[in-house]
């Protein structure tokens, strides 16, 4: 049994291809742990910066500067009273959240957080993420259909029109992305670990491959995966000021909190296709540009670096914080949780640990600055209009993805395009 | 259709400059809220708050005439004075002096027509009650004047 644990640390691979069936089970429990833990702290910062970005301060008063709100929300969330609408289709309105919130966290599967950091490596790992993450529409349609009220239905309505005609700018750009890791080998990988590694292989993030074409591929993803989430600008299927909260208008409480997690690991989820496709997933910027041992030696403190810069936030809260007895429980709080952090990031420091967790850093950094974007979208744009919507979807993205795809394979195949071309004339 | 529109559209220059806008207004200081039990607003002198009924400093007599000024100036009518003349002082005393503040708009009028500055509309603004009842002040909860209850935690 030992053996049977030991041996997988020294394999070098996913626990799904070693088939190691203990450290599969482990690696599955810290994503969910960690997937959770991640939308707890996306709820505390979203609200924070969205109110920083509209000049307010945000919660203020549940811990120091907010930082206990989640857990204040997570608590009411859970006493709230659960109510099923009289006239609910009980079983679907029962199914839907459930439904949503698997597809959403069944994603996370292939999602690779380093070489050996995912659960498996399936070879049609890309396509298996799109597949089960648009299954979600079906939850929300479920969820909408089965309140039998106007709104969830509008909403749904909405969410549905809307998730199926983006996902196929979404496919095309994630094509082009795919058309790329076939230059040099080629055959072409699905596979998000592949994929990865043959951007290290070609040295090059796919995002500044065949410059503007890998970038053009990635706005019209990024865009697309705005609108596959249901955010802001493209939030109309929860439209407030015109369908109350759209699909879950009728869900209360926990049902309510489990279509909230779906949504925030949703995009989670697409913010790492596009880190994995295009911004090389767990690889560390600038590994041409600052080669060599001594900037892997200084890119190898920046996680415990991190660490210790948010500490050092929280010890400077704690010496602005006002100084009366009323506040000292939360100082001493701040404190505790700067002491905290400041701890974790000694833990980095060790050279054991820093090296195992390098490309999870990277890849959570990066996965970290789409979620900011989508925050800062959040606080700016206005929402669209419906048939703004179609219009960028299918006028805009649509055709931009087709070309991007088309001028891809082209440029790819230029050497035997030329060589042709040269044979001809000769 | 000229060319500078189209290229703003595409490059999303519009939507690039709201974004700029957004990230500057981020840092914590630029926020206007008022954290309020904590922090206070500043009051202006001419504010208009909580009526009070001023008394002599040197004697602790009321300053009120009973001259019915204020309760004819009321457009709400919501101040009623009663008096008596009392033949000793021969001067008119309060018997009873009450104010309806649940209909109040705080315009000010009582406190100008007052000709002893006995009436005067103070700076306090916490007069949030939890029954109506205490919303009709009396001569003496009037004397007293704003009694703001301390935040505490």
């Amino acid at each position: 049994m030992i053996e049977y644990i030991k041996g997988y640390l020294s394999s070098g691979t996913t626990p799904g291809e070693a088939g190691n069936l203990f450290w599969a089970t482990v690696y599955i429990l810290l994503v969910i742990a960690g997937v959770s833990v991640a939308v707890l702290c996306m709820n505390w910062l979203e609200r924070k910066i969205l109110a920083h970005m509209q000049i307010r301060l945000g919660p203020m008063r549940v811990g120091p500067h907010g930082l206990l709100q989640p857990f204040a929300d997570a608590l009411k969330l859970l006493i709230k009273e659960d109510i099923i609408p009289h006239d609910a289709d009980k079983l679907v309105f029962w199914s839907a959240p459930v439904v949503v919130t698997m597809t959403a966290f069944t994603t996370f599967l292939v999602v690779p957080f380093g070489r050996t950091h995912a659960v498996t490596d399936m070879n049609i790992g890309v396509l298996f993420m799109l597949g089960v993450s648009s299954l979600g529409v079906l939850g929300i349609i479920m969820a909408g259909w089965s309140s039998n009220s106007h709104y969830p239905l509008m909403g749904s309505l909405r969410s549905s029109a809307q998730m199926v005609s983006y996902e196929i700018a979404m496919g095309l750009a994630i094509v082009s992305a795919v058309l790329m890791t076939s230059l040099q080998t080629g055959t072409g990988t699905l596979s998000m670990i592949g994929i990865v590694e043959s951007q290290a292989s070609q040295h090059t993030w796919f995002i500044f491959k065949f410059f503007p074409l890998g970038f053009l591929a990635f706005a019209v993803f990024a865009i697309a995966m705005v609108a596959e989430t249901n955010r802001a600008p493209f939030d109309l299927p929860e439209a407030e000021s015109e369908l109350v909260a759209g699909f879950h208008t009728e869900y209360s409480g926990f049902r309510w909190s489990l279509f909230f997690l779906a949504e925030y690991s949703a995009m989670l989820a697409v913010s790492s296709i596009a880190v994995t496709l295009w911004l090389g997933g767990w690889m560390r910027p600038f590994p041409n540009l600052l080669g060599g041992p001594t900037w892997d030696m200084a890119f190898s403190f920046l996680p415990a670096l991190t660490f210790f810069v948010l500490a050092a936030g929280c010890f400077l809260g704690t010496i602005r914080m006002p100084k009366i007895p009323q506040f000292r429980i939360q100082t001493i709080g701040l404190g505790t949780f700067g002491a905290l952090l400041g701890f974790v990031g000694l833990v980095l420091l060790v050279p054991a640990v820093s090296v195992r967790i390098q490309d999870i850093y990277w890849f959570v950094v990066k996965v970290a600055f789409f979620m900011y974007l989508y925050i800062w979208y959040r606080g700016t744009f206005p929402r669209y209009r419906f048939d703004q919507l179609m219009k960028v979807g299918w006028k805009v993205l649509l055709p931009t993805g087709l070309g991007v795809l088309i001028a891809t394979a082209l440029w790819g195949l230029m050497p035997q395009l030329s060589a042709a071309l040269t044979g001809v004339l000769q | 259709m000229s060319l500078t529109p189209l290229l703003r559209k595409i490059f999303l220059v519009d939507l690039v400059k709201g974004l700029k806008v957004t990230f500057h207004y981020q840092p914590p200081s630029e926020a206007i809220t008022e954290q309020y039990p904590l922090e206070r607003p500043v009051i202006f002198e001419r504010f208009r708050g909580q009526p009070r009924l001023n008394s002599n400093p040197d004697t602790g007599e009321s300053l009120c005439i009973v001259c019915n000024l204020c309760a004819l100036a009321c457009p709400e009518q919501l101040i009623v004075v009663k008096g008596e003349r009392n033949p000793a002082t021969k001067r008119k005393e309060v018997v009873s002096w009450t104010y309806d503040l649940s209909r109040c708009m705080f315009c000010g009028l009582c406190e100008e027509a007052c000709s002893t500055d006995a009436l005067e509309l103070t700076q306090d603004y916490e007069m949030a009650l939890y029954s109506r009842e205490g919303m009709v002040l009396d001569q003496a909860a009037l004397e007293r004047g704003p009694e703001p209850e301390k935040y505490a935690k």
